[in-house]
């Protein structure tokens, strides 16, 4: 990795600093505390009872063997669980959307949705008296296919919303005059494109474990990126005043985004735990993070762009449509998002796009990192190469040509800050040496002839926050202790990102103290300021203002005081590494602890400084320059190299930004040749609900990845300039992926994900 | 997962004695690697797992140059894979081993587990079938040897009568003018099932193939033998046409089905490429 111009000529001691992670030693001696390492006195153990039925009436359901069964303590289905209407994600954006799940409903709209919850004194117990339970199903028709639910007469999911199997109303965008554009037009391309259904499988499976106590107070230990949103859906549906529901998240092991729904099993591990009056602990196994968790919406995009014969775009028609599988969940957000990503990234005055979202009789798609955008960016990146192609030019000057820059008018409506795709696509041209590549000696190697090599330029960009379907929030408490050490409180949840420890380094700097005197406390409703959640590539943008912010007030506080024992004003001081010095006389100062500490019987000061910070959006900026191998004979593609260059404005921490690179393109690779989780389209069935068939790279599978980060474009709404990166890298490895399959063997593919079969079937086409 | 009973066997016979009386369900564990896993995932009924790893004497590696190799049914991949033996005279016996799960798993599994599994991917069967191995059985009566090819009866079933055990497996002496290959085409390089093994192995006299053994994994209800192919490679100089001959015969004798690690279509043409390309490694000895 290499990082270049620095956007800002201010000495930063801890910020952009690679420092040891805080939680790096509990993690690698297996210390780390997971929800499911929470084991409490008489806890029980819940599982659920899953459809094998992909639409159906419940007609009877007989529990008595169940509940006779010994070491079963209590067994739940729709007929004794509160009936509540309610939003599948507990989510600002998505309550904007129709409610459409109850806990457990008399009717089954996906193979695996939940039909009765058990609670034993056993995990083995539980499941064994699953079988117990008799459910009589009245079946009705299903429908799998997006365009086959919105034809009339399919059968359908929801008598709410707004009907036809419609999640929202469409989406629409529409900028300038889309028809004067194609009368301009030198050429058209028309394209349809399709992605898949990846999954993102994070290590850890959803898990939660519930305990009223005796005033009754609800306490949940769970694995979720929304700990506030939680807490407020189950108060709401449980009749709960929020100072009766506490929610605590240590560490966890992922979310991607998919942690922050609220699943059936939460509601009924908080009502199995009423009902026996015992803590009930319910864990997903592999096979259910698949069936009952979310998964990436499949899409179909139609896209269709005038051009003129200098690679210019004149106009954009496109129609995308979602795939929400059985419930609405973040199908509202993600088609909003991924609607109006498609106006950007490519500069274009004249745009039409329309944006839907639909039921059908599958498991619930969500939040998936790349949000909407994945799917988007994947027609719009592909189709702008193939606009090249047709014109003779490099993709990659093409690209750039007609990379949005400052003051374009963002998705989200305001102006773009700097200049941040061109500099990245540039940038990458001269890394790589991408000119060369283009002029390469194509022949084949005579030692492997039937490999081809490939070479394709991706690109994308990413918002950092929700702005403006969601007017976010981030809170920050600072508290200065007597020894000058410092407790950052924060509700920003740890997924594995590392963002307490760029919180961490992000109040350090700005307050003037070491790194490793801060600590952080989070994932405590009862203790921390509220959070909006961790999502949406915003933790350090978002939260880290409000540290900044909240750190500033403390620093103040902090200096006051130590102007009184140094006697001198506050603006002839200034505070670093753990000590408060004259700025003129660097060798006069006291330590923090000292400035604030108890003295002569007077107490210690106590410090606290709060922040919040409501932003607007910022953007960040990729690259993918990406090599292939394409084995000719058996169609497999071998991703060799991969050349991400980003910009993410200032970087508080290179190697966790690195790793977030590095992982994003991990899957963006699965996702584009070997990652899809398939559901039958005659019954609606899961057939690779696991690990075994459904196909995530591994570490032997990876290519050599130099990632390259700049700072080109900070952003003023981020911490020095910090914009979201946990996003961005999963977004543009896909084209260039496919873009490089072309470069291999001349053929295109509009799909993900783009498998051996579909590289000899097109082989062969085009032989014939 | 599952509860089951656990018994540990002190000796063959009464490992055997445990599987007659405690009936149907019943189930020998060696690295358990597979049995736990399908315990867990519900696909295997379990109620007696008989632990045979205190057996003695089902630990031993013998090799000699009339016998061959053999191993025990306590011998894990991994003790196999990483013996200079096997490096040296069984390539595909090594490709084999070293694609089979992870390091982690193969530290654990044994090698007559994955044979006894008898699923029809298992990637350690296409190369010792291509070789001629045969499995030493156990039973309360006598003993018995049978040849790895004929073992199988269909996914997941073998000849083995209740109460009879695999103790161990013989594989054939490597010849000096021996050429073997073991290849497995997935869509990742670790933690995968096969969608498509071939394996061969050959014997060259004077630059004219004197014998040769195609098996094919998963394309069949078992692990098939080539054996047209082989007629029609065997007394010829394996010149490229005649392989290519010969591999697309292999693709007429292979029976695959269609899931979804695959299409039938995709395993039949890959069946014609990885033949082609395992006789032409098998031959890198002798280049």
């Amino acid at each position: 990795m290499n990082m270049t111009t620095p956007i800002e000529k201010r000495e930063f001691k801890i910020v952009g600093k690679s420092v040891k992670r805080d939680d790096v030693l509990e993690k690698v001696t297996g210390e780390a505390q997971y929800t499911g390492d929470v084991k409490l006195p008489g806890m029980l153990y819940g599982k659920m009872k899953r459809a094998a039925v992909a639409h159906a009436r419940i007609k009877s359901i007989d529990v008595s063997k169940a509940l006779a069964y010994p070491g079963v303590k209590a067994v739940l289905t729709h007929e004794n669980v509160p009936r509540v209407l309610h939003y599948g994600s507990p989510h600002p954006r998505s309550a904007s959307c129709t409610k459409d799940q109850y806990i457990l409903d008399d009717r089954v709209r996906f193979w695996g949705e939940g039909v009765a919850a058990v609670a034993a004194i056993s995990e083995e117990i539980a499941d064994e008296a699953l079988d117990l339970i008799e459910v009589e199903y009245e079946p009705l028709p299903a429908v799998f296919d997006p365009d086959e639910a919105v034809k009339p007469g399919a059968p359908i999911l929801h008598e709410v919303g707004p009907g036809g199997n419609l999640v929202l109303d469409p989406v629409r965008v529409n900028r300038g005059d889309v028809e004067a554009g194609f009368a301009e037009a030198d050429f058209v391309l028309e394209g349809v494109f399709s992605g898949g259904r990846p999954h993102p499988a994070y290590m850890e499976p959803n898990i939660c474990i519930a305990d009223w106590d005796g005033s009754n107070k609800l306490t949940v230990w769970i694995s979720t990126q929304t700990s506030f949103m939680v807490r407020g859906i189950l108060a709401e549906v449980l009749g709960l005043p929020l100072t009766k529901v506490r929610v605590l998240v240590d560490h966890m092991g992922g979310g991607f985004g998919a942690k922050q729904d609220c699943f059936q099993h939460e509601f009924l591990c908080a009502l199995l735990a009423k009902e026996t009056r015992r803590p009930v602990k319910m864990e997903f196994t592999r096979h259910e993070t698949f069936v009952a968790g979310r998964a990436r919406h499949p899409c179909k995009v139609w896209l269709k762009q005038g051009f003129r014969n200098d690679g210019t775009i004149v106009a954009r028609d496109m129609k995308l449509v979602y795939d929400s599988g059985a419930y609405g969940s973040h199908g509202p957000g993600v088609t909003t998002v991924g609607t109006n990503a498609a106006t950007s990234l490519y500069r274009c005055e004249n745009v039409r796009i329309e944006g839907r979202c639909v039921y059908t009789n599958t498991p619930i798609t969500g939040a998936f990192r790349g949000y909407g955008v994945v799917q988007s960016y994947y027609a719009l990146d592909i189709q702008m190469d193939e606009a090249a192609e047709r014109l003779g030019l490099d993709p990659a000057e093409v690209k750039l040509k007609n990379a949005v820059r400052q003051g374009d008018i963002a998705p989200s409506g305001h102006a773009i800050v700097g200049h941040g795709l061109e500099t990245c696509i540039k940038h990458g041209i001269d890394a790589i040496g991408w000119k060369k590549l283009r002029e390469r000696d194509r022949t084949p190697d005579p030692k492997r002839p039937h490999i081809r090599k490939g070479w394709g330029v991706g690109c994308e960009m990413h918002g950092s926050s929700a702005y403006p379907g969601i007017k976010e929030q981030g809170n920050a408490t600072v508290k200065v202790n007597e020894d000058g050490t410092v407790t950052l409180l924060t509700g920003a949840a740890g997924l594995g990102t590392g963002a307490h420890t760029a919180l961490a380094q992000i109040v350090a700097e700005e307050l003037g103290v070491r790194f490793e005197d801060v600590g952080v406390i989070h994932g405590d409703t009862d203790v921390v300021p509220w959070d909006i959640g961790a999502f949406a590539s915003h933790t350090t943008y978002l939260v880290g203002s409000a540290a900044k912010i909240a750190a500033g007030k403390a620093r103040e506080a902090v200096l006051e005081r130590a102007a009184m024992k140094l006697q001198v004003q506050v603006g002839e001081i200034d505070a670093s590494e753990g000590r408060v010095f004259v700025i003129a006389e660097p060798g006069r100062f006291i330590s923090v602890a000292e400035a604030i500490g108890p003295s002569k019987g007077i107490p210690a000061a106590n410090i606290v400084g709060n922040g919040t910070y409501e932003p607007t959006k910022s953007y960040s900026f990729a690259a993918h320059f990406t090599e292939v191998d394409v084995d000719t004979e058996t169609g497999i593609v071998e991703v060799k190299r991969v050349i991400p260059v980003h910009d993410v404005g200032r970087v508080i921490h290179p190697i966790a930004a690195q790793g977030q690179i590095e992982g994003g393109i991990q899957q963006g690779i699965g996702h584009t040749l070997t990652e899809d989780y398939v559901i039958d389209k005659k019954t609606g069935r899961s057939l690779n609900a696991g690990l075994v068939d459904y196909k995530m790279p591994l570490s032997m599978d990876m290519p050599d990845i130099e990632t390259i980060i700049l700072e080109a474009a900070p952003d003023p709404g981020g911490p020095w300039g910090a914009k979201g990166v946990g996003e961005d890298p999963i977004i543009a490895i896909g084209p260039s992926i496919a873009n490089a399959i072309h470069d291999a063997i001349g053929v295109r593919f509009h799909h993900y994900p783009i498998t051996p079969e579909d590289i000899l079937k097109a082989l062969r086409e085009k032989d014939a | 997962m599952r509860r089951f009973d656990y018994h540990r066997a002190e000796t063959l016979e009464h490992a055997s004695r445990l599987l007659t009386e405690l009936g149907d369900d019943t189930f020998l564990f060696a690295g358990g690697t597979d049995l736990l896993v399908e315990i867990r995932e519900r696909l295997r009924r379990v109620r007696n797992v008989v632990d045979i790893k205190a057996i003695p004497g089902l630990s031993d590696i013998t090799y000699d140059e009339t016998r061959g190799l053999t191993f025990g049914a306590l011998v894990t991949v991994g003790r196999l894979e990483r013996l200079p033996l096997v490096r040296q005279r069984y390539p595909n016996l090594r490709a084999a081993f070293a694609s089979l799960g992870s390091i982690q798993v193969r530290n654990r599994a044994t090698v007559v587990g994955n044979i006894c599994r008898a699923s029809p991917s298992a990637d350690t069967i296409p190369p010792l079938i291509a070789d001629g191995a045969f499995v030493h059985i156990y039973s309360r009566t006598d003993m018995r040897v049978v040849p790895l090819s004929e073992f199988f009866t269909g996914p997941g079933r073998t000849v083995l009568a209740k109460g009879e055990i695999v103790t161990g497996i013989t594989v054939p002496p490597a010849a000096d003018n021996s050429g073997k290959a073991y290849l497995k085409h997935g869509r990742r390089k670790a933690m995968e099932l096969s969608t498509v093994g071939v394996a061969v192995s050959l014997l060259m006299e004077e630059g004219v193939c004197s014998d040769i053994r195609i098996a094919l994994g998963a394309v069949g209800a078992t692990v098939l033998r080539a054996s047209q192919a082989e007629a029609m490679l065997r007394g010829t100089a394996l010149d490229a046409a005649t392989v290519k001959s010969a591999a697309d015969k292999a693709m007429e004798e292979c029976t695959p089905i269609s899931n979804v690690r695959a299409s039938a279509d995709y395993r039949r043409d890959m069946v014609g490429v990885l033949t082609g390309r395992a006789i032409k490694q098998a031959l890198e000895t002798f280049a």
